[in-house]
């Protein structure tokens, strides 16, 4: 019998039982037990496979440190979760677990032939071996090791959870409650501060949890902590990043210990921001580098004793203890004081503290001083030690079937380091403490150097008597980096640390190299004879353990991922059978099909009942800024290309707004509503750009100027109405306004009412046809939508979408900014001259049309294309060249920007961003596809009514 | 005045109720954005009072920038237009809809998605700020009351946010 | 997630209410069409990018919506000051 329940201790629940399954097989465990413990309660040591070499292994440790012992749990359809540690893993009732990284079973895995063929796989050896020839890469080197190598199986089905998330406020954040952060919470509370103290465990208590005598001292602080309305105690939930100003991330687990989750919120994402931060986040127990510590049953001598204070779990009938530090022989202490039987204690040093040396007699343990354990026998459980003094004397086998090691502590300065707090080294420690700190935030216990662990050696690797070339021994055991690789990194060129972790792959593991950064730099410093100071430290990043996607999401999945914004008008769409499209945030109709039709008949269908009828469009999501004051004129004269100060109210007029580079960034027609007052519309996705850019100006470049901008793109549902029978649909709606074309010129704008509703009617057109844009008040604008709709049956009227406007400003050659421009488009590429007031002395972006790239020939310019066969229709973005026999790669001169099918000329047509194009009217180009090149004509821009005759209807 | 049957909302008219919170829609208002470099000329042309430090409120007025106020009054209000005056009146009545959360565990609906520190704000005050991506204008209308203005828009997305918040509240 | 303190609200609050605006104190020309080539571009495209301190500008976009001056140590992202628009370079 190796681990095994002791019959009195620990802090489980002995009345009640608890049954999991690991790998199939069924067990039982207590109440208050991990993973870990329960399956050590089960003699149960084999846990895992290593990454690489597919090695047997078990635990190392009792906590977050813990690299070997990872398992998948599976809790349904899409509840499967990978690489999570037993340590971790509270027992729940019905708790199916298994094991990660071995096939066909843990007990018989044939990735071990890797350990075999050890000697094929050194340090770099992926880099050095999978170069060439490239194509292997991609179907053969890459999914072979994918499928050997890995950590646990991604999740295949979509997450079935919810996630909760807060953001919260504090004036001190304690993180870790051990002895010292409970302290610390103690101390703040009485200052009426609101104080947080989370801890990732279960149990608040931390290393309090393995140390019966604080027992009374644990339950009394915790019940005044949980008095305190002033205090929150957040146990199960991990600080995983420590950013700018004081703002920690968290995530505390709500139902993975449940047996049943039910459906409140499997995780809760706590985005804290806190006054000060105190980290007592405790220190890690290094493991010892030598042959064979990777043996399940060999583990840190701290684990053993929280495994059996707190489980109430002996990890072994027989254990020894390998030491270079006093802290492990308190560890065997307390296992031979609870009558675990103790094989040997092997230290390292030649001479220990007297008290422990007396310690030892008095409970009749065998001690060997001055030597080490260089080899241990059993591969999927420990059975013996082969045990040497330092110059390799004195050999001998010590039978034990468990082996613990004192390696020293490593302060937990994860998040003091995410915090670029500085650390300094401590020769004592031999270890890292925090120094200066970067944010309000201070160190206690343990991770701050501050706790008596004792003394003990600082050192790399163990010696041994056996050729270090020829030995496995383990310094990262989560990704299989030994000493050697080390050795061979420093011997093939890395001298720095940052390059020996990434040439190793040391400490790159989801464990992050807690327990293995510094040994391996102890290693690398012995390697390159250099102070371990000079070295440098790997910088630790967020996440300090691994986090599910679901928790750092919170609540922003499925229908909350992002806003879908949603016009007035859009449940009408809907009910009527719209095909939607995304336009930015805004859902937008696309096409409204018939029963049979496919989008092509449909698009087809509502461009010839606008151009022959009158179609209706929302054209609601148009951005909208109200721009009102005495100087608004004047502004929008700077702020376009095109004047505006003769506008007379009542009229509309076209604006091209520019960046200051002189490229195309919006445009839209706007009205003057009165002399001081003007209605300006935006496209779709540039509303907030643009209303940030002319805030920019107002407020930075022209702040004399009195006038002042508001979005009303909400304000108002828009309704267009396009077509020649545009005017007879309205007419009997309309109140106050002369609809006659004397009365209301195209570019008009009139205010008065329509079915007894507030509107401000444009009369504007983006089809080329007779057309309003009826502006209502959102609230009520499905219900003139619907009057309209009553209205127009008489007229045929037929509901269109967006593909159907595309096409038809397309027809009359309207640009989109943003797909016929791409940023680097000027009005004169666009064919825009006419929008550009020549005599303004100044606009933005003026001057940067006189730029030598500007006016330099042999810029891509706006033309339409017309294909050899009119029923093709080009592909948007195809490339366009000159000479379609040219050998490959080909120099291409254009693209393709609009492509459509026009129904109503019964052919395709198209435009074009093409290199002096305005110079290749009527010549051939070529459009090369895949199977075919395609043959297009150069035309103008403008291929339906150039003359705007029917503007008028 | 236009007939109530004709309007129609982004969001549910019933409330949704939770131990600790309602999110509920708030009755149609008038709202204006009003902007002028001297709070007391607009004042006067408006003809209400007007709160000069930000985050202030005085009646339905809000101060929410420099130059910048909110005025939210019953609907059917008037107010002038400003004409020809260096400010500016500009009537959002239906640019947003406002959701109303009242009740003890309100404060930590809103502080879900909201970086501020909810709790060091006042009885009273009112502030542009945002919930996740959205943007609102948060009104502390009572110990327990809030007011959030939202774009119409983005109202479904925000109170489909905080009723999910509320029903995870422990 | 940084705080930045408003000059105008005088709050210090979380970064996810500003957007950052470029560096500061770079004028638009008051006749543009006075510059040399060489001058305009450098009005438009050349940049300080300092490692450093660095004067930026900052909106309260979902605040109280007015850009704003900045002093920030591009390699530690420490504000020293903000202040606001129009104010001389600190
Ligand atoms: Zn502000």
């Amino acid at each position: 019998m190796s681990a095994h329940r002791i019959a009195n201790g620990g802090r489980v629940d002995r009345a009640a039982t608890v049954n999991f399954t690991f790998d199939g097989k069924a067990y039982r465990g207590h109440v208050g037990d991990s993973l870990a413990s329960a399956l050590l309660a089960n003699g149960v040591v084999l846990m895992g496979r290593s990454f690489k070499y597919h090695r047997p292994r078990g635990l190392l440790g009792a906590g977050a440190e813990e690299p070997n012992a990872l398992v998948s749990v599976d809790r349904g359809a899409g509840r499967f979760t990978p690489n999570l540690r037993a340590t971790a893993v509270e027992l729940y009732e019905g708790l199916n677990a298994r094991s990660q990284n071995r096939w066909p079973s843990l007990q018989t895995d044939f990735g071990a032939i890797n350990d075999r063929l050890g000697m094929f796989f050194p340090a770099g050896f992926y880099n050095k071996t999978f170069m060439w020839p490239r194509s292997f890469w991609e179907k053969l080197y890459e999914p072979a090791i994918r499928g050997m190598a890995g950590l646990g199986d991604a999740p295949a089905d979509a997450d079935p959870d919810v996630y909760d998330a807060t953001y919260a406020h504090c004036d001190v954040l304690i993180v870790g409650a051990g002895p010292a952060g409970i302290d610390a919470a103690l101390a703040a509370s009485a200052s009426k501060k609101k104080v947080f103290l989370l801890d990732e465990q279960d149990e608040l208590g931390g290393g309090a949890l393995a140390d019966p005598l604080l027992w009374p001292w644990l339950a009394e602080s915790l019940k005044d902590l949980a008095k305190l309305p002033n205090v929150t105690l957040l146990p199960r939930t991990t600080a995983f990043g420590y950013y700018h100003d004081n703002f920690i991330g968290a995530v505390e687990r709500l139902t993975e210990h449940l047996p049943d989750p039910g459906h409140s919120a499997r995780e809760k994402l706590w985005r804290i921001r806190a006054g000060e931060v105190v980290l007592a986040q405790g220190a890690i127990e290094r493991p010892l580098v030598f042959e064979g510590n990777d043996v399940p049953g060999v583990m840190l001598a701290s684990a053993a004793r929280t495994y059996l204070h707190r489980f109430g779990v002996a990890v072994g009938s027989n254990v020894a203890l390998m030491a270079v530090h006093d802290s492990g022989w308190r560890d065997v202490f307390a296992l031979a004081r609870a009558g675990v039987g103790v094989a040997a204690i092997i230290d390292l040093r030649e001479t220990v503290d007297r008290a422990l040396m007396d310690e030892a007699r008095e409970l009749g343990l065998r001690v060997i001083l001055g030597s080490a354990v260089f080899g241990v026998s059993g591969r999927h459980a420990v059975k013996g030690i082969a045990v040497a003094r330092a110059d390799g004397a004195l050999q001998q086998k010590i039978a034990c079937d468990a082996l613990l090691m004192a390696g020293g502590w490593t302060p937990s300065v994860h998040l003091w380091s995410h915090s670029l707090g500085k650390l300094d080294w401590s020769e004592e420690w031999g270890a890292y403490l925090p120094g200066t700190p970067n944010e309000n935030v201070r160190c206690v216990g343990a991770c701050g150097g501050k706790w008596g662990f004792g003394k003990g050696l600082n050192i790399g690797a163990l010696p041994t008597p056996r050729d270090p070339a020829k030995i496995k021994a383990f310094v990262d055991f989560q990704n299989d980096v030994t000493a050697k690789d080390i050795a061979l990194a420093v011997r093939e060129g890395m001298k720095s640390v940052e390059h020996i972790k990434r040439y190793t792959t040391n400490g790159m593991a989801t464990d992050q190299g807690k327990t293995s950064n510094l040994n391996a730099l102890q290693l690398a410093s012995s390697a390159l004879d250099r102070p371990v100071q000079a070295i440098g430290l790997t910088t630790f990043r967020p996440p300090y353990t691994p986090q599910t996607f679901g928790a750092l999401a919170g609540h922003a999945k499925d229908a909350l991922f992002q806003p879908t914004r949603k016009s007035p008008i859009d449940p009408w769409a809907d009910a009527h059978g719209a095909v939607f499209e995304l336009v930015a945030q805004w859902r937008r109709a696309r096409y409204f099909p018939k029963t049979g039709e496919d989008m092509h008949a449909a698009v087809a269908r509502e461009c010839l009942a606008v151009r022959e009828n009158v179609g209706i469009f929302d054209a609601s999501t148009l951005g909208k800024i109200e721009v009102v004051g005495p100087d608004a004129a004047e502004f929008l004269n700077r702020m376009y290309t095109n004047p505006w100060k003769q506008l007379e109210p009542g009229r509309c007029r076209y604006g091209l707004l520019l960046r200051e580079d002189g490229f195309i960034t919006d445009d839209g027609v706007s009205a003057r509503m009165a002399p001081d007052r003007f209605h300006l519309t935006t496209t779709t996705g540039g509303a907030a750009r643009v209303l940030n850019m002319m805030e920019d100006y107002l407020q930075t470049e022209w702040p004399d100027l009195n006038v002042w901008l508001t979005s009303t793109t909400e304000q108002w549902a828009v309704i267009a109405l396009q077509g020649p029978k545009a005017r007879d649909v309205i007419a009997p709606l309309v109140e106050g306004i002369d609809l006659s074309s004397e009365a209301f010129p195209h570019m008009a704008v009139r205010e008065g009412s329509i079915c007894g509703m507030p509107t401000r009617l444009f009369r504007v057109s983006f089809t080329g046809e007779l057309g309003f844009e009826i502006n209502v008040p959102a609230a009520y604008g499905k219900h003139v939508w619907e009057q309209v709709w009553a209205a127009g049956q008489a007229h045929g009227i037929t509901p269109y979408g967006t593909e159907a406007m595309h096409v038809l400003r397309a027809e009359k050659g309207f640009i989109i900014v943003g797909q016929d421009t791409d940023g680097t488009v000027t009005p004169y590429d666009a064919g825009l001259d006419w929008a550009v007031g020549k005599k303004k002395p100044d606009f933005v972006g003026k001057r940067s049309l006189a730029r030598p790239d500007i006016v330099a020939s042999g810029r891509k310019q706006l033309v339409g294309l017309f294909t050899d066969d009119l029923g093709e229709v080009l592909v948007e973005g195809a490339q366009i060249v000159a000479d379609p026999n040219q050998p490959v790669p080909m120099t291409m001169i254009g693209h393709v920007t609009s492509s459509y099918w026009s129904a109503t000329l019964g052919r395709s047509i198209a435009m074009a961003l093409v290199q002096g194009g305005f110079d290749l009217l009527g010549q051939k180009l070529y459009v090369p596809m895949a199977g075919a090149t395609i043959g297009v004509t150069v035309v103008r821009p403008m291929f339906y009514d150039p003359e705007g005759s029917r503007l008028n209807g | 005045m236009v007939d109530l049957a004709t309007r129609t909302a982004p969001v549910p008219a019933e409330p949704a109720e939770f131990p600790g919170v309602s999110i509920a829609l708030g009755v149609p208002l008038a709202r204006w954005s009003l902007r002028a470099r001297d709070a007391k000329a607009l004042a006067k042309a408006v003809g209400h009072k007007v709160p000069t430090k930000i985050g202030g409120t005085e009646g339905g007025m809000a101060c929410l920038g420099p130059d910048e106020w909110l005025l939210r009054l019953p609907e059917g209000a008037t107010i002038s237009m400003g004409e020809g005056l260096p400010l500016s009146v500009v009537d959002i009545s239906e640019r947003a809809i406002t959701l109303v959360l009242e009740g003890p565990r309100a404060i930590d609906v809103l502080q879900s998605g909201a970086p501020r520190d909810l709790s060091k704000f006042a009885v009273g005050e009112a502030r542009r700020t945002i919930y996740e991506t959205v943007e609102m204008v948060l009104i502390r209308e009572g110990e327990e009351r809030w007011a959030v203005d939202v774009w119409r828009s983005f109202a479904p997305y925000l109170r489909e946010a905080l009723v999910t918040a509320a029903s995870h509240l422990r | 997630m940084i705080l930045i303190h408003c000059p105008y609200c005088e709050q210090t609050l979380p970064e996810l209410e500003f957007a950052y605006a470029g560096e500061a104190h770079i004028a638009r020309p008051a006749d543009p069409s006075a510059l040399s080539d060489e001058e305009w571009e450098k009005y438009l495209f050349i940049r300080a990018n300092p490692r450093g301190r660095h004067n930026e500008r900052w909106r309260h976009v979902h605040g109280c919506g007015r850009f704003f001056n900045a002093v920030r140590d591009t390699a530690t992202d420490n504000f020293e000051l903000t202040y606001k628009a129009g104010e001389p370079r600190k």
